[in-house]
């Protein structure tokens, strides 16, 4: 088969499977819809694989005049960010089939699930920033589902939050395109940038601005500051499978644009020394010290990881702020680490709510003892994230610290790795009491009142492989490394 | 060699798995599992240390690539060698300690996993060559080890516990920023290679952040808070572990940095030993003071740490011709870890014997057990420094070379870095004082358990007729653990560390028991004698009378009943009151002097540091709090104001302007009513709202009757009757 029409089929066809599903008339039975979204998880999932699988390839879907173009073009960060895409979809995808149970209207919830699958393919298959915006808006549009699915009142302000901030976003980076338009060579993605050198010349003062907009507000869905603040609203109130998807997958759709914007469009030497470069480094430091800070006064578990995913996401955005190819290459990888880690922990988490309903870190002592597993694979993950050797973090962290360093940003060349590590010490604070107080908790605890609780397979399979994930990634990241250093070394 | 190397350290591990799974279902294999783990560790590390001697001392490396990234790499030199094997002996006597000491403990199981999963990464620290492969092996070895403070779960083991991570955590995240400003500086972090690529280079701030981290570990001045809160409550073969091996993995990197970064570089070394005297002292006091047992000791590790540190500050002074300051670090390091070892376990026996610690009421407890006593001795008397013991050859070298280092200052005084003759002829009276004071609190130890009476006739009967105090296992292990203490082996293991320090060559032997040597020893023996005599026993102890006591006792009881009836467990907390009633009696009864913690409470740093740390997430949380509401306050400002929801001007929500006159003035009135005639009764209807509704009424009546069916008849009818009566006038006229 035509490799780009492969291309067009793994992008449409969740789509289209997921729009047919919402019209489709109720199942009669669960296990019919579960068979039904399972084939399409697993269609999809192979699909993209084999798209992911062929050799570079281009497609120009539509011409609407002028640059206006949908086109879909794969290369290496496409590849990188689809391949997590797939995995963590399909492995929160199976958490789901137990977890929903305790939900109502699944079928919408599969429905939306699979359309956003298709998206965030496609999100990584498109090749400029036109199809970019595109999927950008609808991917906003298809998720919100997913966070106001439980239609309480906190849920749906919580959707109706990430909306008016994702479209607050988007709006911005709109605003960019305009200006692209007319000093921008093309609009395609170019490794280094596409700027047209005679038309930018002497208009850098506003293309600056714009790229800082755009930078905020692709921001935006990467959680930095100041628009960071729809992400602790809306991740409690998803269902878990839902808040691992968007803090594992969502969220880097952000810094996908971000990293398309910067290195692909405007170029890494445009911004390089700039005021924009110091103003985005600051931002996303204090980010970083922010959501670490407020994770750790914070008592609900899910509220705590998603200000977790605020700090932990501003690391990646501190690393490609620096613009020096070692720092980008933490970056990339701790897109690929926080992705497996994040997950793991929000399915955890997920596991904890539905099998005691508890959501509180301080009604969680002796978890340990009820469910050995989950939490086991919750403390590897916790290890990773604060970057505790030999876990995935403290790979990503040592390149980030060490582009630091030999960045040339003055200040910031210490400063940012302190920062790096106080915020480490803060994720111990938040994340390891819940371990420590599930296995250890005290002579006083009533051990009678204990009952294994474990979730049942399809929720402890996707947590236990993510886990592990997290850990092996740490132990063995030399090939996922060298495949990264391919990336940066096209676009610095 | 190298499938040795990674069996030294990998195997455990492994290990440490099978035990796990093995400790499910049978406890008592499990237990005869570890053991032999442990002896099968300290036979290959015995053939590691055979090998290298054997093989004509050639270092020896080994490389693991990929893994981690960076890759590890392992090497072998005399220094390792022997460290390896120390560290794996320990691990092997306690393993064989723990048989009998845990048998009553729950978990046993997770302690022993995270024992040996601690056992190999330390072996693994030791084996390092490059400060990567050291790191990532420190931070598994500090957050294995965590396990082990925290292992009975009590809510004080739990908390020194979290502060013993605490430490861990930051100490390593402040290393790993040392190793970042390092790497980037030097490009490598091979051990070896670290002189010639940060030759010329300031890597003083990398240094320092190290030495943080280290020292962290090593429980050197002022990070060595942990200490005191983690021994006391932690198993008494794992303190053995805690204080006589993973300390000295701390001292380990102090070492690294340095001999192989700054060799003989006078500011680093001057800082070195000063934190070091201060280590010193400061352990050394706290140890004097402290009334309980392993608290002691933990503080007394902390002192020994200190000597270490001077002699690692002295041999980079003393330049090349550091021979004592080399071999005395070394040494010291060796008999530090075997003195702890045999005196935590001693501090096992009591503690499983009697569950108390405290010297007010261990006393006497070692009274006609002639065994303890030998062992105890053995280690008491090497940790004094008391001439024929190991510890007076590691003590008198360490020393010599303040002396020789101070002798060469005032022939030279302006070779001086910082400290000049004068100065350092004070430092070595520090360091006779803190010889002094070891063995003050030393005799302090043995006279209360060994020599005194209890206080309580009943109490010390019972002590006496316990014969059955350990496992002739046990004994047997701690009888072979503490004959090796007056070794005779101390300079072969001298010739086989020193190059570690960079100093080659068989050492010229010494004459040990010239006077020159023999006055220090004797200098800081008789310091101590009086320091126990003067303060031990007088400041320290007093006579309490009855009255005071009652207080105190009722007190306590009190403390007790009501701490009682929160937790869960009240019933225990009773009677143990009850027990300490009748106890206290008895104490009355037979008078006498106890031992009084005199440590003002104000200088404990963890609860200082503990302020500080609360202080600054307070700040911080305000101030993350704020930017976190940032937009948000914008959003709700301007919805509030420019955005707000539009209403016409002067609109009333209910009612009109009537309504809202009369009920205005209605509720002045009931309000005012309210304050002064209703005060018993007040009315709380608000008129305003009240006649509002009355007038939506008489509205909604209005509307209803005007569009009825009667209204139109009404209406009609009037007219037709308005109709008549015009008819009828106008007849009338």
């Amino acid at each position: 088969m035509n490799a780009s029409i492969l291309m067009l089929i793994a992008i449409f066809f969740p789509i289209l499977f997921g729009a047919v599903l919402l019209l489709m008339p109720e199942f009669s039975s669960r296990g019919r819809l579960l068979s039904v979204t399972g084939t399409g998880l697993v269609l999809t999932g192979v699909l993209v694989m084999a798209a992911l699988g062929t050799a570079r390839t281009d497609l120009l879907l539509l011409h609407l005049g002028d640059k206006l173009e949908l086109y879909f073009c794969l290369d290496d960060l496409g590849r990188l960010f689809t391949l997590i895409v797939t995995i963590v979809w399909i492995l929160a995808g199976f958490y789901s089939f137990e977890y929903m149970r305790h939900e109502k209207e699944e079928k919408r919830y599969f429905g939306f699930y699979l359309m956003v699958f298709g998206v965030l393919s496609a999100l990584g298959f498109a090749g400029n920033i036109v199809t970019f915006y595109l999927f950008y808006e609808l991917l906003t549009l298809l998720s919100m589902p997913l966070v106001l699915h439980t239609k309480t009142k906190e849920a749906v302000m919580g959707g109706l939050k990430y909306l008016f901030y994702s479209l607050c976003g988007a709006y911005m980076v709109l605003m960019g395109l305009f200006f692209l338009n007319r000093y921008a060579a093309t609009f395609q993605f170019t490794a280094g940038g596409a700027l047209h050198e005679e038309l930018a010349a002497g208009h850098e003062k506003t293309l600056l601005v714009i790229v800082f907009f755009m930078i905020l507000g692709f921001g935006v869905k990467a959680g930095m500051f100041p628009l960071h603040a729809w992400l602790p609203t809306a991740h409690p109130v998803a269902p878990a499978p839902a808040s691992a998807a968007l803090s594992g997958v969502i969220v880097k759709a952000g810094v996908l644009g971000v990293i398309r914007t910067v290195y692909f469009l405007f170029g890494a030497s445009f911004i390089r020394g700039t005021w924009v470069q110091t103003a985005w480094i600051s931002l996303t430091l204090i980010t970083i010290l922010m959501g670490s800070m407020l994770a750790y006064r914070e008592k609900v578990l899910k509220k705590r990881l998603a200000y977790s995913t605020v700090s932990q996401v501003s690391y990646i955005l501190f690393g490609l702020a620096l613009l020096e190819p070692t720092a980008m290459t933490g970056a990339l990888l701790h897109v690929v680490f926080h992705a497996w880690i994040k997950a793991a922990l929000f399915l955890s988490a997920g596991a904890i709510i539905y099998k005691t309903g508890k959501t509180r870190t301080d009604e969680l002592t002796g978890i340990g003892k009820e469910m050995p597993v989950t939490i086991w694979c919750y403390t590897i993950a916790s290890l990773a994230l604060i970057g505790i050797p030999p876990a995935s973090g403290f790979i990503s962290k040592w390149y980030l610290a060490l582009g630091a360093l030999s960045s040339d940003t003055g200040l910031f060349t210490w400063l940012g790795p302190a920062v790096l590590l106080l915020s480490a010490l803060l994720t111990a604070g938040y994340l390891l009491p819940v371990t420590l107080k599930g296995f250890l908790p005290g002579v006083d605890f009533n051990y009678a009142g204990l009952q294994k609780r474990e979730p049942d397979l399809w929720m402890l399979i996707p947590i236990v492989i993510l886990a592990a994930f997290s850990l092996l990634f740490g132990i063995f990241p030399n090939p996922l490394t060298e495949f990264i250093r391919g990336i940066v070394s096209a676009v610095l | 060699m190298s499938y040795l190397i990674y069996g030294l350290i990998f195997l455990p591990m492994a290990g440490a798995l099978l035990s796990y799974m093995l400790g499910r279902k049978y406890k008592k294999y499990r237990d005869y599992f570890v053991s032999g783990l442990a002896v099968l560790e300290f036979v290959l590390a015995a053939v590691l240390l055979f090998q290298y001697v054997a093989g004509a001392e050639k270092t020896y490396m080994t490389r693991l690539s990929d893994i981690c990234g960076m890759g590890f790499s392992f090497t072998v030199d005399g220094f390792r060698a022997v460290y390896v094997c120390i560290a794996a002996f320990m691990w092997m006597v306690t393993s064989l300690f723990s048989m009998e000491y845990f048998e009553h403990y729950r978990n046993r199981n997770r302690y022993y996993l995270f024992q040996l999963i601690t056992l190999g990464a330390t072996e693994a620290i030791f084996l390092s060559a490059d400060l990567y492969t050291t790191f990532v092996f420190f931070e598994a070895m500090s957050f294995a080890s965590y396990v082990w403070v925290a292992q009975d779960e009590r809510r004080e083991s739990l908390r020194a516990a979290a502060i013993y991570l605490a430490v861990a955590v930051t100490g390593g995240l402040v290393m790993l920023m040392g190793l970042f400003l390092l790497y980037h500086q030097a490009g490598t972090l091979e051990i070896g290679a670290l002189y010639e690529a940060c030759r010329g280079k300031n890597v003083y701030a990398a240094a320092a952040c190290l030495l943080f981290g280290f020292g962290a570990k090593a429980g050197v001045f002022p990070l060595h808070i942990w200490l005191p809160k983690a021994h006391p409550v932690a198993p008494a073969p794992a303190s053995a572990l805690l204080s006589g091996i993973l300390t000295k993995t701390g001292i380990f990197g102090v070492l690294v940095i340095s001999c192989k970064i700054f060799p003989h570089d006078g500011i680093w070394e001057t800082v070195i030993l000063a934190f070091g005297v201060a280590t010193m002292v400061i352990g050394a006091v706290l140890a004097l003071f402290s009334i309980d047992f392993k608290r002691t000791l933990a503080c007394s590790s902390v002192s020994q740490i200190g000597f270490i540190m001077i002699g690692i500050g002295m041999q980079g002074l003393l330049g090349e011709s550091n021979m004592f300051a080399v071999r005395g670090t070394f040494l010291h390091m060796v008999n530090h870890s075997l003195f702890k070892l045999v005196l935590f376990l001693v501090a096992g026996v009591i503690y499983r014997n009697l569950h108390k610690l405290n010297l007010n009421e261990i006393r006497g407890f070692g009274r006609k057990k002639p065994l303890l006593a030998f062992i105890y001795l053995m280690g008491a008397l090497g940790i004094g420094g008391m001439p024929l013991f190991s510890g007076y050859v590691s003590k008198t070298l360490l020393h010599e070379s303040i002396v020789e280092y101070a002798e060469r200052l005032r022939e030279a005084p302006a070779s001086a870095v910082f400290f000049s003759a004068g100065q350092m002829k004070v430092i070595e009276w520090v360091f006779l004082i803190s010889g002094g004071l070891t063995v003050a609190y030393m005799t302090k130890l043995f006279i209360a358990v060994f020599v005194e009476k209890n206080k309580d006739p009943a109490l010390q009967e019972a002590y006496d007729a316990q014969k059955k105090y350990m496992t002739p296992l046990s004994g047997g292990v701690l009888l072979a653990a503490s004959l090796l203490l007056p070794g005779m082996t101390m300079d072969k293991l001298a010739n086989l560390g020193q190059g570690f320090m960079g100093l080659a060559g068989a050492g010229e032997s010494v004459y040990w028991f010239s006077f020159d040597h023999l006055k220090g020893s004797l200098i800081s023996i008789a310091i101590g004698a009086l320091l126990y005599l003067v303060l031990g026993r007088g400041w320290m102890m007093r006579q309490v009378n009855a009255e005071e006591k009652e207080i105190a006792c009722a007190e306590g009881n009190l403390q007790k009943l009501q701490a009682g009836k929160n937790s869960a467990d009240g019933k225990r907390a009773l009677q143990e009151g009850k027990v300490g009633i009748v106890s206290a009696f008895l104490k009355l009864r037979s008078g006498g002097t106890v031992y009084v913690d005199r440590w003002p409470k104000f200088l404990d740093l963890c609860k200082i540091s503990g302020a500080v740390g609360k202080l600054l997430i307070k700040v911080g949380g305000v101030a993350a709090g704020l930017l976190d509401t940032f937009v948000d306050t914008w959003v709700v400002i301007l919805r509030k104001t420019v955005y707000r929801d539009y209403s016409k001007m002067g609109e009333l929500k209910e009612g009109n302007g009537f309504t809202y006159v009369l009920g205005s003035i209605a509720n002045f009135v009931c309000r005012f009513m309210n304050r002064t005639f209703w005060r018993r009764h007040p009315r709380k209807t608000d008129y305003r709202h009240k006649l509002a509704l009355e007038y939506w009424r008489i509205r909604e009546t209005n509307y209803l009757i005007t569009r009825s069916l009667s209204y139109g008849l009404i209406l009609f009818s009037i007219g037709l009757c308005a109709t008549l009566i015009y008819l009828l006038i106008g007849a009338v006229r």
